[in-house]
């Protein structure tokens, strides 16, 4: 069959060149480095700034946890902080999250709120009681941010925490709840706490919760009231 | 044994052309089908995104939100004279827009960096929502999308516009009616490491003096990347091929073409299974993918047409009886056997328009459109693990099941990436 033949698209023009990057900002060596080289770059004094941050990023992906104190020394640095979490966050080692729990004690604002969110990442039981004690904080940003890492914790305790914080909190730090509380029923739906998962949903399909987080629990009982892989 | 003529039912449906696209306006839309619509990061893409969505006449665009002056007013001049009146608002701060009640969706075009975080929040806030491709910048992300938009019912149709053109849904339909056998490879054209290396720079630019905030709010065009020091070139569009901003030219046109082969395939729920990455990242590269029944993707760099010149963005399907391969010229190209069941189809340029119609009918519907959160989350899934085995330059081996490589700690730990506070997925 003769096909209709279309308009080819122009081939698109090559991309002009951008600038380039000044020697001073080229990662390099630091690429292919060691540990031992990287962690040498992270606790120099001297060591610039942008090559900090390319060590944080490199070191991090080798998972080497005797990097830990010195990215940890990194966390309030405000424009290395995010590398220093990008290293420490998949490092999987106890002392990461010794020294995360301990940055909830020196750190205020977005650099505060930095570390709760890899807390809330790593799922960190232990950081509970002091994230806890965050919700009802001053700062909303850091509220929000606490209960959001006590949703991707989960658990029964975590439930009963966010249970609370729906009915104390209000604005953008209830609607963080509400969403957080969402994360928290899913955590407990797969840990097999159905009946608190539910409790959750019920909790949060009441009338005064923020619509988008009450439909979200009325489709969860739903969900989970219909599922026909449920033993009944 | 499938007949022609049964082929021929199942694939040459009669083409069906829009109102829209013909510049016919449907009569007086009840407010009550009206669509209402805000815009985040509306820039070249976005634009022409946003040209497609003011011709349905049940889309109303009300509100555009930006980090740069200049572009919430070019927004915001286009919509008020398309609509003829001065009703379009500007936002600086995406969440004064998405508190908004009465805007029922939003179309997301910033920079990669900013996709899944936006998409999340707007879920957050009960919007269904487009956003442009690639929808994320890590497996993590991918996978918080895909949940958000679960939990929360919404509606979200990523950027991937080529599964509602019509030339490409005929290649799938010739699979799918068995006129191409079994399927043994698939190819995903991804576009040229000229322009699109597979591994982009971790350097950074020089640093220059900062604008206004007014007129550019640096840290908000950052979001959650990483800080580093302002220049204009980034915010010019050489944000591409910065790894902090970017995945290469695997995310770039892999989120496209990968997207096709997996959407074709009826692949939509799983992922290769090996990953083996061939060449230098000045080009020609491949990514050899298999699938865990044994079919076979090849990411390949191709040029920007492919070596058949079927267009931008091809892809092409292998079965043991026959061959197709198409792209953005609309022409098919075909093994001898299957000539006689080609027929013309739409251009594909209309494949944006089908697309967002099939998003708008959705979102009255509740239905999944064709590029779901979930359907583009296993898209990204398998571009993400190939970017990162060109990263780590060796075979890798992945777990679908369990999300995780099986061979490579590093490779592991680049699943995720810090976002720059106070952001999180």
């Amino acid at each position: 069959m003769q096909q209709t033949t279309q308009p080819v698209p122009a081939a698109q023009a090559a991309k002009p060149e951008p600038p380039a990057p000044p020697p001073e900002f080229q990662e390099g060596n630091i690429a292919h480095m060691d540990a031992a080289a990287l962690i040498r770059i992270l606790t120099d004094a001297s060591s610039p700034e942008f090559q900090k941050a390319k060590a944080c990023q490199r070191v991090g992906e080798l998972g080497a946890k005797e990097a830990v104190p010195a990215l940890a020394s990194l966390l309030s640095n405000e424009h290395l902080s995010t590398y220093a979490r990008y290293g420490l966050e998949p490092i999987a080692d106890p002392s990461v999250d010794d020294t995360l729990r301990a940055g909830l004690t020196k750190l205020k604002g977005n650099l505060l709120i930095g570390v709760i969110n890899s807390i809330g990442k790593r799922r960190d039981a232990e950081a509970r009681p002091a994230l806890a004690k965050m919700v009802y904080g001053a700062d909303a940003d850091v509220a929000s941010a606490a209960v959001s890492a006590l949703g991707n914790i989960g658990g029964v305790s975590s439930m009963k925490l966010l249970q609370a914080a729906l009915t104390k909190t209000g604005g953008m730090t209830r609607m963080a709840v509400a969403d957080a509380a969402l994360v928290c029923a899913e955590r407990l739906l797969a840990g097999g706490n159905r009946d608190q998962a539910l409790a959750l949903y019920a909790s949060l399909s009441a009338a005064d919760m923020p619509k988008p987080a009450r439909l979200a629990a009325m489709s969860g009982i739903i969900r989970e009231e219909t599922s026909i892989s449920r033993p009944r | 044994m499938t007949t022609r003529r049964q082929i021929l039912k199942s694939a040459l449906a009669p083409m069906i052309v829009h109102s829209v696209v013909l510049g016919q306006r449907a009569g007086a839309v009840a407010p009550s089908d009206r669509i209402v619509f805000g815009g985040i990061g509306i820039g070249s893409r976005g634009g022409y995104d946003l040209s497609k969505l003011l011709n349905f006449p049940q889309v109303r665009f009300v509100a555009v939100c930006d980090v740069r002056n200049e572009r919430r007013e070019q927004v915001k001049s286009i919509v008020d004279q398309k609509y003829g009146n001065h009703d379009c608002q500007m936002y600086d701060d995406q969440y004064a827009l998405l508190a908004r009640q009465d805007i029922d969706a939003v179309l997301i075009a910033t920079g990669d960096r900013w996709h899944t975080p936006l998409a999340i929040i707007a879920a957050q806030h009960g919007k269904d929502v487009y956003c442009e491709k690639p929808c994320s910048m890590s497996m993590e992300e991918t996978w918080a999308l895909a949940d958000a938009f679960r939990r929360y019912n919404r509606i979200y149709q990523a950027g991937c516009q080529r599964r509602n053109g019509a030339n490409f849904e005929l290649c799938k339909e010739l699979l799918k009616s068995g006129a191409l056998g079994k399927l043994e490879t698939l190819y995903a054209n991804i576009g040229p490491s000229v322009n699109w290396p597979p591994l982009p720079s971790r350097d950074w630019l020089g640093a220059e003096e900062l604008p206004p905030k007014q007129v550019l709010d640096w840290e908000r065009w950052l979001g959650p990347a990483p800080w580093r020091p302002y220049n204009s070139a980034y915010v010019r569009g050489d944000w591409r091929n910065f790894y902090d901003f970017h995945g290469g030219g695997i995310l770039e046109w892999g989120s496209h073409t990968v997207d096709l082969c997996q959407w074709a395939a009826g692949f939509d729920d799983t992922q290769p299974v090996e990953y083996e990455p061939v060449g230098t990242n000045i080009g020609p590269y491949k990514v050899l993918c298999k699938y865990a029944n044994g079919v076979k993707l090849v990411m390949r760099d191709d040029g920007w047409d492919g070596s058949l010149k079927t267009g931008s963005c091809s892809f092409r399907i292998e079965g043991d009886k026959g061959w197709v391969e198409t792209g953005d010229a609309t022409r098919i190209e075909s093994s001898e056997n299957i000539k006689p069941l080609l027929r013309p189809t739409e251009p594909a340029s209309l494949a944006i328009v089908n697309h967002i119609e099939d998003l708008l009918r959705c979102i009255k519907t509740r239905q999944l459109p064709r590029a779901s959160a979930a359907a583009a989350a296993n898209t990204h899934i398998v571009c993400h693990a190939a970017f990162i085995a060109y990263q780590r330059g060796k075979k890798l081996t992945w777990d679908p099941e369990n999300r995780e490589f099986t061979n490579d700690d590093v490779a592991n730990r680049m699943r995720s990436r810090a976002l720059r506070e106070p952001w999180r997925v």
